[in-house]
């Protein structure tokens, strides 16, 4: 057994609310490591000899706790055969209890360092005694029968002379955090300090549920010198196309969001909230290299360009079954499910349409577009749309039209249009329409 | 062994052994250019006997100089979609792209993504983003107004990005100098005819501007005789190939 402590300078009895938040993380963080995690006093101690392997051994896994323990709120770790003497030695302020027999480190703990002695602390002090080493040795029976029955079960426990037995943490059901922010932030580019922290969080919990989120909300609150129509603060809520946990992430794509807030006052705190999750297992590597390897997935490139452009503005089409050229797809935000369906049957297309067809003038009966047009091959009837009413306006896109394939010396090949004649119409009217690039 | 003075400066030029073996990394400037990227076929026998390494470089901008934009640029990409892979992006197209006129044999259109980016600053970052991420097969960014400064941004982007990146410019860039290093100029002939000039390229210059013959497949199965490639030369003039619909025809 290979167990870790890691000591808070705060205890989770003291109603001490950011104490608690503190201690919370640091055990969804463990849970990310191993699933063995306990909380005992102000610690949470986690089991690491079956992980070990996983974080690439005892030296890799020491030196990433050690590296991210200062960032959780950490004050002191240490490293351990069990649970208890994990704890001592982290009250003693040791950090390695794997570098000599464990009797011997322990022997010369002082007594507050195991929270069964601590009641007893001033009467085993009278009794002449300074360390655990001393209570260990005066006689066992006395000692049984001088004090409560934890203490002889501790002392042992910690010696490694008697199994313990553990409650296993759990991640919460629901993912909360606040942070008071450090100084009051009167941008919102400057929210993203305070709010990558408690991505890092969430991504802490996620990564212990294996869970993947699919919806944040970012609350801030403004704070209390705000103006009086300033309301209690504002929210943002942020969804992704696929489950993900990863901090950068779901940091770049707040940011991109934020920039569009305007904050109408200064903000002195935050809250996170997972909206939305999902079961998210983790990626199994290969043996051999992937033939393409992104550096962004396609999802994730999507989604912040449509953050900064605009959903709208990021297009994917989707087929639509019509005869009219511009019915024919639907553009719809790329960030949404694929296209699915069948394209149209239809004859020759343009690769590209005019938003709007273009009215031509009309010289000699022939229609001219940089210069005369050369009509090369139609027409092709395109009929219909009567059903497409606009109720709106009381009008209906209704189109006739005969489509000719046009050249243009200047423009190419063209796709134009002769609308069919109309009673009282004088002549009909040409449009361009598309180009066949 | 030779002395110095007994062989030619040129003779020794010729016989270094061109493009094999040790000596491959030697290239002659009258020679074509090989790359050490992947390319990708173009589709275009022509044109890729006259590109370096025989088809459109992955991993660096090519520009395309197009004397109307939307005029020529499908046409010339389209034998290249089969390949792909990964979705096509087009960043600022100058027109609504019609899907269903991008629809080749062997690629459905639906890969298409349109990313409308509107000023220029939004142009230049939207192709950035594409770039950097390399999720897309090909990228087509229309981009008019883009430095000189701007572009070898992109071009050191672009070295990361697999596929093909295609940047269509007016032609009036042609007299600016560029950091791309393979520049197209293109043209729409009559008789369904593309003029590709090779302004820049790995290699000696093209002496003559290559035409092609790109007539879409779907305007190929419903096209008459007499409009057929090489049936004729269209006339310049105004006379119309077809019997221009009578307008006397019109019921009143």
């Amino acid at each position: 057994m290979l167990w870790c402590a890691l000591r808070f300078p705060w205890s989770p009895t003291e109603a001490d609310v950011p104490g608690v938040a503190a201690i919370e993380h640091a055990t969804h963080w463990a849970l990310a490591i191993t699933p063995r995690v306990t909380r005992q006093d102000e610690a949470v101690l986690m089991e690491v000899q079956a992980c070990l392997r996983l974080w690439g051994g005892l030296q890799a896994l020491q030196e990433r706790v050690a590296q991210q323990a200062p960032r959780l709120g950490v004050q002191s770790l240490a490293w351990a055969p069990n649970a208890l003497a994990a704890l001592a030695l982290a009250r003693a302020g040791q950090v390695d209890g794997l570098v000599a027999p464990l009797p011997r480190l322990l022997d010369a703990l002082p007594l507050h360092t195991l929270s069964a002695l601590q009641p007893h602390a001033d009467t085993l002090a009278q009794m002449g005694c300074r360390c655990l080493g001393d209570v260990r040795a005066l006689p066992r029976g006395g000692l049984g029968r001088r004090f409560e029955a934890g203490l002889l079960q501790a002392l042992d426990q910690a010696y490694d002379q008697r199994p313990q037995a553990h409650a296993w943490a759990k991640p919460a059901e629901r993912f909360e955090a606040r942070l008071e922010l450090p100084w009051r932030v009167e941008h919102s580019a400057g929210l993203m300090d305070g709010a990558r922290h408690l991505l890092w969080q969430l991504s802490a919990w996620l990564a212990a549920r294996q869970e993947g989120v699919t919806a944040i909300t970012l609350h801030w609150a403004h704070d209390a010198m705000r103006g009086r129509e300033v309301g209690e603060g504002g929210e943002l809520s942020v969804r992704t196309a696929e489950p993900t946990r990863q901090t950068e992430h779901l940091a770049r794509l707040l940011a991109e969001h934020l920039a569009h807030v305007t904050l109408a006052a200064p903000v002195g705190e935050l809250r996170l909230l997972a909206t939305d999750t999902q079961p998210l297992s983790g990626a199994s590597a290969s043996l051999l290299p992937d033939e393409r390897q992104p550096a962004e997935p396609l999802p994730q490139l999507l989604e912040r360009l449509s953050a900064r452009l605009g959903p709208d503005r990021v297009l994917r089409p989707h087929p639509r079954a019509d005869h009219r050229p511009e019915a024919m797809c639907e553009w719809r935000p790329a960030t949404g499910p694929a296209p699915r369906g069948d394209w149209p049957a239809a004859g020759p297309q343009p690769a590209f349409l005019l938003p709007a067809p273009l009215k031509l003038v009309v010289r000699a009966h022939r229609p001219q577009y940089l210069g005369e047009l050369q009509l090369l091959l139609g027409p092709q009837r395109v009929e219909g749309g009567w059903w497409d009413r606009d109720d709106a306006q009381d009008t209906h896109r209704h189109v006739a039209r005969d489509y000719w394939l046009a050249w243009s010396a200047q423009a190419g090949l063209l796709w134009v249009f002769q609308t069919r004649p109309q009673a009282g119409d004088a002549s009909p009217a040409w449009f361009l329409h598309g180009l066949f690039a | 062994m030779f002395s110095r003075s007994d062989v030619h400066p040129q003779a020794a030029v010729d016989a270094l052994p061109g493009g094999a073996g040790q000596w491959a990394a030697v290239w002659r400037a009258s020679q074509l250019g090989q790359v050490a990227q992947r390319v990708w076929p173009s589709g275009w026998p022509a044109l890729d006997a006259a590109l370096p390494g025989g088809g459109w470089p992955g991993h660096g901008l090519t520009e395309w100089l197009c004397s109307a934009p939307g005029a020529v640029e499908w046409r010339l990409l389209a034998p290249l979609l089969p390949s792909l892979a990964a979705p096509l992006a087009l960043v600022a197209p100058p027109q609504t792209p019609h899907p269903l006129g991008w629809r080749v044999a062997g690629w459905d259109p639906r890969h298409l993504l349109w990313v409308q980016a509107q000023s220029p600053a939004e142009r230049l970052w939207a192709t950035e983003q594409l770039l950097r991420a390399n999720a897309t097969g090909v990228v087509v960014a229309w981009l008019p107004e883009v430095r000189a400064a701007q572009l070898r941004r992109l071009q050191v982007l672009a070295a990361a990005h697999e596929g093909p990146v295609l940047v269509c410019r007016p032609v009036s860039a042609a007299l600016t100098s560029s950091p791309a290093p393979l520049r197209l100029r293109l043209k729409p002939l009559p008789d369904w005819g593309i003029e590709v000039d090779l302004l820049k390229r790995k290699g000696p210059p093209l002496t003559q501007a290559l035409r092609l013959t790109a007539l879409p497949d779907a305007l190929a199965a419903v096209l008459p005789a007499r409009l057929r490639p090489g049936a004729r030369p269209l006339p310049s003039g105004v006379d119309h190939v077809v019997v221009r619909p009578a307008v006397s025809l019109v019921a009143h």
